[in-house]
Order: C-alpha cells, then structure tokens, then sequence
C-alpha cells in the first residue's frame, strides 16, 4: 500500500469541494477560485496514481498531461477573469443575473 | 496532379489549414475576412479529398509523430467522423458567407480569427482517437465559443458568456478526472487499446458516469441546459448558428464515440438514463419554445428539444447500435442545416426590424420573403415533415421504437413533433400579420438572405438523399438502413 | 529505516489535510483578499506534493504558473473589481436555497463514497506508457521523459495547447481589453526589488530551457518564469511602446504556434507524417521548438496580465 493512493483521495476530495463551492456560492471570483481547485484536484489524481506502483520513475506521460492542464487553466482563468470584470463593470456586481431573464 | 490529390494526406490538411487561417487573420487583421472566406472554402475541398480517399480505401488512420498509439496520438476518420466533419464544413461556408456581410469591421477583426481556430478545433476533435487529445480540442472548441458569444459587448451577451465558460470549464474538468480513471484503469487513452482492454468495474464505472455527465453538460442535456439558452439567444447571429449547429454536436459526438466503442456492451442502465432525459428534454425544450416571446430564445429552446431525440438513439441502441448511431449523426447534421437557417434567418429579422419580438413581424413575409421562406422550410425540418432530413432521421428513430416496443418513446417523439409545429408556426403565423405600429426598417444585404435559405433548402436535400448518406456513415449499414429508409417512402 | 517510514507518512497526512484545509479555507473565507493569498499558499503546497509525487517538472510549472501568475492575475482582478463594484455585497452570498444545498450536499458525499471506491480498488501494478517511453526514449531527442513526451510524443497536443494560450489573449483583447489596474504610486522598494530580480528570472528561465532536454525543465516552465520576469516589469510601471504592441507583439504570441505548424508541414512533406521528427535532427527540433514556445509561453502570459487592449481606440 503506497501513499500515492492516499494523495489520489486528497485529489478526489478536491474535485468535489470545488464542485460545491461552484454551485454553491455566487461570487463569480469564488467560482474562478473553486474551478481551479477542481482542476488541482483532477491533476493530483492523475500524477498521484502514476506514482502508485512505487517505481523511482513514474510514468512520465501523466506528467506532461498535467503540464498541459496547467496551461489550459491558466489560460480559461484569465479569460474568465477578464469576463467577470466585464460583467461586474456593467452591472456594479460580480454575479451572474437570475437565470433566465427571458 | 492528380496523384498527388488522391496521396495528400487530407485529414492533416483538414486540421492545418484553419489554424493557419486563424494566425494569419491574427497576425494581419486587415486581410482577415479574405483570408476567412477562403481559408473556410480550402477547408470544405480538403474534406471533400479525405472524403474520396475513405470511401475508396476505408477509414482513415494517421500516426502522428511516426509513434502510433499508444505512445503517440493517432488520428482517425470512419464514415462516422467524416460525416461530422462533412457537416461542419458545409454548415461553416453557409455561415462564413453569412458572416462576411453581418460584421461591422471591428467585431469582423475578432471574429474571423477565432471562428477559423474553432474550426480547427472541431475538425481535430472529430479526427481525434484518443481520450486526452479528444479533452485539448474541446477545451479549444470551449474557449473559443464562449469568446465569440461574447463579441458584442452587450450586458445579456457578456453574462451568458461567463455562465457558459464556467459550465464549459466544469464539464471539461468532469470528463478530465474520467480519462485520468480510464488511463491508470487500463493503460491508454488510445481509443481502440481502451476497447480492447476495458472492463467493466468500479473505476471504469465511475469514469463512465464522469465523462457522461461532464459531456451532457456541455451538449446541454436537459437539466443541465441551463447555460444554452441565454448564450445562443444572446450571442451575435451568425455565432448563434455555429454554436447550436456545429458546437453542441461536438461533445455528442464524443459521448456518442466513446459509447459505441468502450461502454455500450455493459452499460444499459445509462442508456435507459440518456434516453429518458432525452425524452425530458424533448417535452421541456418545446413547451419553452412556445412560450416565448423573442424568436433567438424560441429557437434556442428549440435546440434543447432537438438535442433530446440525439439522446433517444441510446436506449434504442441496444438493437443495433450502428443503425443507432447513425441515425443520430444524420439527425445530428439535418439539424445543423436547420438550425442554422433559422438563427440566420432571426438574425435577418432582427438587422431588418431591430428587434426580434415575435408579435411585431410585422408582414416580414411581403418584405423579407427570401428570409421568411428560410425560416419556413428549416421549420419544415424541425417540425419532421416530409421530405426533410428532420422528417426521414425522426422516422427511422419512431420506426425503432416502434420496432422494439418503445411505445412511450415512439409518443414523446410525436407529441415533440407537434409542439415543434406549434412554435413554427407561431412566429410564420406573425410574419404574416400586420403589426399595431408599423416599424422603420433596414435594408438586408442579399447575401444573408441568400446564405440563410440555402442551409434551409440544404436541410430538405438533405432527406432525399438519405441512402447515400447511410451508404456513407457506414458501409455495413446500408442494408438496414436502405431498408427502413424504404419503408418510409413507401409508408 | 522504521522511523523514517513514519515520518513520510506523518508528512504526507499533514500535506493531503493541509491541502484540503487550505482549499476549504479558499472557498470559504468571508473576504476575497484572504481568499486569494489562501490559494496561493494552496498552490505552494500544491508544488510540494508534487516534489513528493516524483513530479518535479510539475512542481516548477505549479510554483510558477498555477502558485504565481495565476495568484497575480487574481490579485489584479481583485484590484479591478473593487473599482467597478459596491463592496457591499457579501462574497459569501451562497446561491440556492438551503434546501438545494443540502441536496448538493448528499449528491456530492455519495459521489465522494463512489470516486473514493473507484480510486481505491485499482490494482496496485500499473499498464502505463513508461516502458514505452522508456524504450523510445533514446531516438526522442530529450532524454527527460516528460520533455519527449511534450515536444515528441505527444507534440501535437502541445501545438494545439499554444492555440489554447493564444484564445486567451484574444478573448481577452476582443472583450475590448481591461480597464488599467488602479495605480499605486510606485513603491521605491518593488522597484529595487524588481531590478535585482528580473535579471535573476531571465537566468533561470535560460537555466531551466536549457535543462529542459535533460533535466526537469522546459519550455512551459521556462516561459512561465521569463512571464513572471514581464510580470514584475509590468508592476514596476513599464509599459510596452505603442509600435512594440503592434505587429512585433502578435508576432511574438503567435511564433511558437508557428513554429510547430512549419515543422508540421515540413514532416508530413518529407516523412509523410506530422511531427516525425528525422532521428538525427530531433533533439535540434526539439530544442528550436521549445525556444520559440518559450517566447510565445512568456509573452502571452504577461499580456494576460497586462490585460489591455493593443488598440488605444479599443479601451470602451
């Protein structure tokens, strides 16, 4: 028994924490905040189960797939950053309106 | 000359030449609508190539880097993944040429570059045969709709926009965690290595139900279609076509690849699942569709009614599942054409009278008559009437729940069917009559309305050549399918 | 032996609770401020797990991108916010009622019991891609297995991951840009500060490129710091010049996609195959390719920082 799979189960509880704080809060920077932390947590499940076979070297291709993840985070969090401004600077909020404002 | 037409290597060309029309508008926004228009139609013949190629030697198959899966990526194309990619080709000219008159010059300097990289995107998810890659090109496809629904600017645009980054990015994340199970599950995110290695068990199970989910959600399956609505209806009109007809069909074609190779052998109660929200969806999207006001927010509704018969093809699946598939790939591409005419068709509306309210058409019919006719035949396919591609996918979809006892199915597709007529015919029954107070209106340049009513007269060419179209999708099928598609025509 | 296998343990527990405490604190601390620099020390963390997962290539990546850029782009949010809203708003304000998220509550738990199976239940022999890494290792041209995994196996998703930092930017730009970070009076010591160290983040990004081949390292990580080397610069009131943020800029953005689709080209015209790099030629290829990434990597980050519009007409 490794503590890579222990370090699997952080990941998952950090999926599912950010999950709820996604739904559950308002605040769009809340919601940019809880995304990335689900995304930690999906990348911990996916390097830490690599390393689940105790080798010295784990396999490295999640490795460079979590560095790709990285990169695509950063990415939809600045953009979403920038959204949140744009919403926030027309309505004086940084919350979406009620849905279906039809 | 022509050896080297019938060697080129189609597919990669098909992923290589909207992303350098994307920088190219990039790096010289002045030339951008050009280098669009053009880069869209090098496209449309490069898949019309890799199309000759696969119906003379079969699927298509590329590795890239040399490696092969599963060390490397491979790129793959059946008749299945051609005909998704014969759609986006089509349905993007119709729109690209729509667009090139719809855009003032500031909004046409994002627009070209962005909508080309979103091409690409779909091209290389549609040639995709691994699970990881397949999560790059959609969060591509993700990232770029979201940016073109925002373009204008507007409040309703720019909160659609952020509720659809933030369902796109969650959806992108559940089916990440999936492929993360799959890979140290069985050791691939090769497509056909997973196939053969798969079994099912609790971590495939839980990997199952997190790509689905996250999938659904970024189809917009009822409930979790709250975020389409706003964003299609909010979004400029030609980026509304692109993301009802050819974005939503991504992550369902994605669902539906990876169901057909990896999970449909043991996972029917799922299928029962999908098919049920489907039918939910089909109830609820038409119901909304007619209580609205606006006509983009009719017709967006209307997408989530129609994406629920793309669901019905799972629980019918367990016949036969190739039928299955392509039937909701052919209904999939009858409602891009469809759809398409009418959120252009809308967007005429709305640069003629302004607005889009339903009640003040304003004898849009005398005024707008290539418009309005657009409007009409796409309806005609939505609605499933004869002889549209909507009318020929939704009977083989009754003509198997009929055949397999699914009497409650077979009566949500009918009833949708109805609802469908009613709200088709509520905003023509309008385009006739007289407003309270006439209106000032705007010219429409030609080629909208033009653009418009060719999708439309696309979607019902689309039903009468509805056996080469099987013969495409699937060889082995053509048999099954040029039987049922007889039978509709003598029914 | 006993008492170090122990301490492993005692430090890993306290890892795995602090990185769930500190995310838990993140999501729901009162103010955003907090918030923020909370992620931020989540991220640190983050890095150390990685260090202690075998993964230091994304240990260097988490510190600089996920820990560093993504908590100073936060910050600068969080400065612009506060100029365009009424900070009266609760930031804790929950959506829904209390009854639906109760129900998320259950929903979540019973995903958490089935996730927590799912993971727990594979078998503890893996069927990985590192013997295959391994044995092509020596033809890749990088004998750091994650590098040949990014530029050489899996290359094409990293051609398509530079069109992922490129949407960003024009996302950003075609949102008409962000409006500039309220200006604080430049501190004397920042200033300092910054001169001393962005030649410091110039060297390590050189180091850690060149490296990359053999070492953890490489173009992401390389970029990442040479990003925050602009990001300092920015924060120290340098501004590009009006012709710097025409052509030379979407130049600079766009290069390392460039890059990859010329080699693309290339490869499928005389290798018949995209991305097949010629054995002899490939660590040179690799080493052009992640040059040029690491450009594109560094200027795309700190324009996202930036945030402005390149069209002064643009700032609506």
């Amino acid at each position: 028994m490794s503590h890579a799979f222990a370090y699997a189960l952080v990941g998952a509880g950090l999926f599912l924490l950010g999950l709820y704080a996604l739904v559950a809060y308002a605040h769009l920077l809340r919601k940019i905040l809880a995304l990335n932390i689900m995304g930690s947590g999906v990348f911990l499940v996916l390097v830490a189960l690599a390393k689940r076979t105790g080798d010295a070297e784990p396999d490295p291709v999640p490795h460079a797939m979590v560095i790709t993840g990285i990169v695509v985070a950063v990415s939809a969090t600045a953009l979403a950053l920038a959204l949140m401004l744009k919403v926030s600077g027309k309505t004086g909020q940084a919350v979406l309106p009620g849905r279906h404002q039809d | 000359m022509e050896a080297i037409l019938a060697n080129a290597d189609w597919g990669v060309i098909v992923i290589l030449l909207p992303l350098t029309g994307g920088i190219v508008c990039f790096l010289w926004p002045a030339v951008s609508k050009t280098a669009g228009l053009i880069t869209v139609a090098a496209v449309v013949l490069a898949v019309a190539g890799l199309g000759r190629q696969i119906m003379e030697h079969g699927a298509y198959r590329h590795t890239v880097g040399g490696w092969g899966a599963p060390l490397g990526i491979d790129l793959f194309a059946d008749g299945l993944s051609l005909f998704m990619l014969i759609m986006t080709a089509l349905v993007g000219l119709g729109i690209s040429c729509y667009a090139k008159s719809y855009f003032n010059p500031r909004d046409a300097v994002w627009f070209w570059p962005v909508w080309l990289f979103l091409l690409a995107a779909l091209n290389a998810l549609f040639l995709a045969a691994d699970i990881f890659n397949l999560y790059v090109t959609l969060e591509l496809t993700g990232l770029a709709a979201v940016t073109l629904t925002a373009l204008t600017g507007r409040i309703d645009a720019l909160s659609s926009a952020m509720r659809y980054l933030l369902a796109m990015l969650a959806g992108s994340l559940a089916y990440l965690l999936g492929v993360a199970l799959l890979y140290h599950d069985s050791g691939s995110v090769d497509i056909a290595t997973l196939a053969q290695r798969i079994e099912p068990n609790a971590t495939v199970w839980a990997a199952l139900g997190l790509m689905s989910a996250g999938l659904a959600l970024k189809t917009a399956l009822f409930p979790l279609s709250f975020w389409l609505p706003p964003a299609h209806a909010s979004a400029p009109a030609p980026v509304s076509a692109l993301l009802s007809a050819l974005v939503v069909k991504a992550s369902f074609y994605i669902l539906l690849r990876l169901w057909l190779e990896l999970f449909a052998d043991f996972a029917e109660g799922v299928s029962t699942l999908l098919g049920l929200l489907g039918a939910a969806a089909i109830l609820w999207g038409s119901l909304q569709a007619l209580r609205q006001t606006r006509i983009k927010l009719l017709v967006a509704y209307s997408t989530v009614a129609q994406i629920g018969y793309l669901f019905l093809v799972y629980p019918l699946a367990s016949a036969s599942s190739g039928l299955a598939a392509g039937i909701a790939a052919y209904l999939a591409f009858s409602h891009a054409l469809a759809k398409s005419a009418m959120f252009l068709a809308a967007g005429n509306l709305m640069r003629f009278g302004g607005h889009d309210r339903i009640a003040d058409l304003d004898r849009a019919v005398q005024r707008l008559p290539l418009t309005v006719s657009a409007f009409a035949l796409a309806g005609v396919s939505i609605m499933g009437l004869p002889p549209s591609g909507g009318f020929t996918g939704k009977w083989l979809l009754l003509d198997a729940a009929m055949s397999q006892g699914r009497w409650d199915l077979a009566a949500v597709m009918i009833i949708g069917g109805l609802l469908a007529a009613g709200y088709i015919f509520k905003v023509l029954g309008y385009a006739f009559m007289q407003a309270k107070e006439p209106h000032d209106a705007r010219a429409v340049p030609a080629g909208m309305e033009w653009a418009a009513l060719l999708l439309a007269v696309g979607s019902i060419l689309l039903g009468l050549m509805a056996s080469e179209i099987f013969a495409l999708i699937h060889p082995d099928l053509v048999a099954n399918a040029g039987g049922a598609v007889e039978r509709v025509w003598t029914a | 032996m006993d008492v170090i296998v122990v301490l492993e343990w005692a430090f890993d527990a306290v890892l795995g609770l602090g990185l769930l405490w500190l995310a838990w604190r993140t999501l729901n601390s009162p103010d955003l401020f907090k918030a923020i620099v909370l992620f931020i020390s989540f991220g640190l963390l983050m890095a150390l797990a990685w260090v202690r997962l075998n993964a230091p290539d994304i240990a260097l990546a988490e510190a600089a991108i996920g820990a560093g850029l993504t908590g100073a782009l936060l910050l600068a949010a969080l400065a612009r916010l506060r100029t365009t809203t009424d900070n009266t708003m609760p930031a804790q304000l929950p959506a829904g009622s209390w009854f639906q998220r109760g129900l998320l509550i259950v929903l979540l738990s019973g995903s958490a019991a089935g996730l927590g199976y799912a993971v727990w239940i594979l078998p503890s022999h893996t069927s990985g891609l590192s013997m295959a890494v391994t044995a092509n290792l020596d033809v890749s041209g990088a004998r750091n297995p994650v590098t040949a995994v990014l530029l050489n196996f899996r290359g094409y998703d990293t051609m398509l991951e530079m069109i992922v930092l490129l949407l960003a930017v024009l996302g950003i730009w075609s949102l008409g840009g962000l409006p500039p970070r309220p200006e604080r009076p430049a501190v004397a010591v920042l200033d300092t500060f910054s001169r001393f160290l962005i030649p410091v983040f110039i060297l390590a990004a050189a180091y850690l490129l060149w490296v990359g081949a053999d070492a953890p390292g490489g173009a992401f990580q390389a970029g990442s710091v040479l990003g925050a080397a602009g990001v300092l610069l920015l924060l120290s009131g340098w501004r590009p010049g009006v012709r710097l943020m025409q052509w030379p800029l979407r130049l600079a953005l766009t290069i390392g996609a460039i890059t990859f689709i010329i080699l693309g080209v290339l490869t499928l015209l005389y290798e018949q195959q995209l991305l097949a790099y010629p054995v002899a030629q490939a660590g040179r290829m690799i080493i052009l390719l992640e040059s040029l990434a690491t450009v594109s990597i560094a200027v795309t980050l700190a324009i996202l920082f930036l945030g402005e519009s390149p069209d002064p007409e643009e700032k609506k």
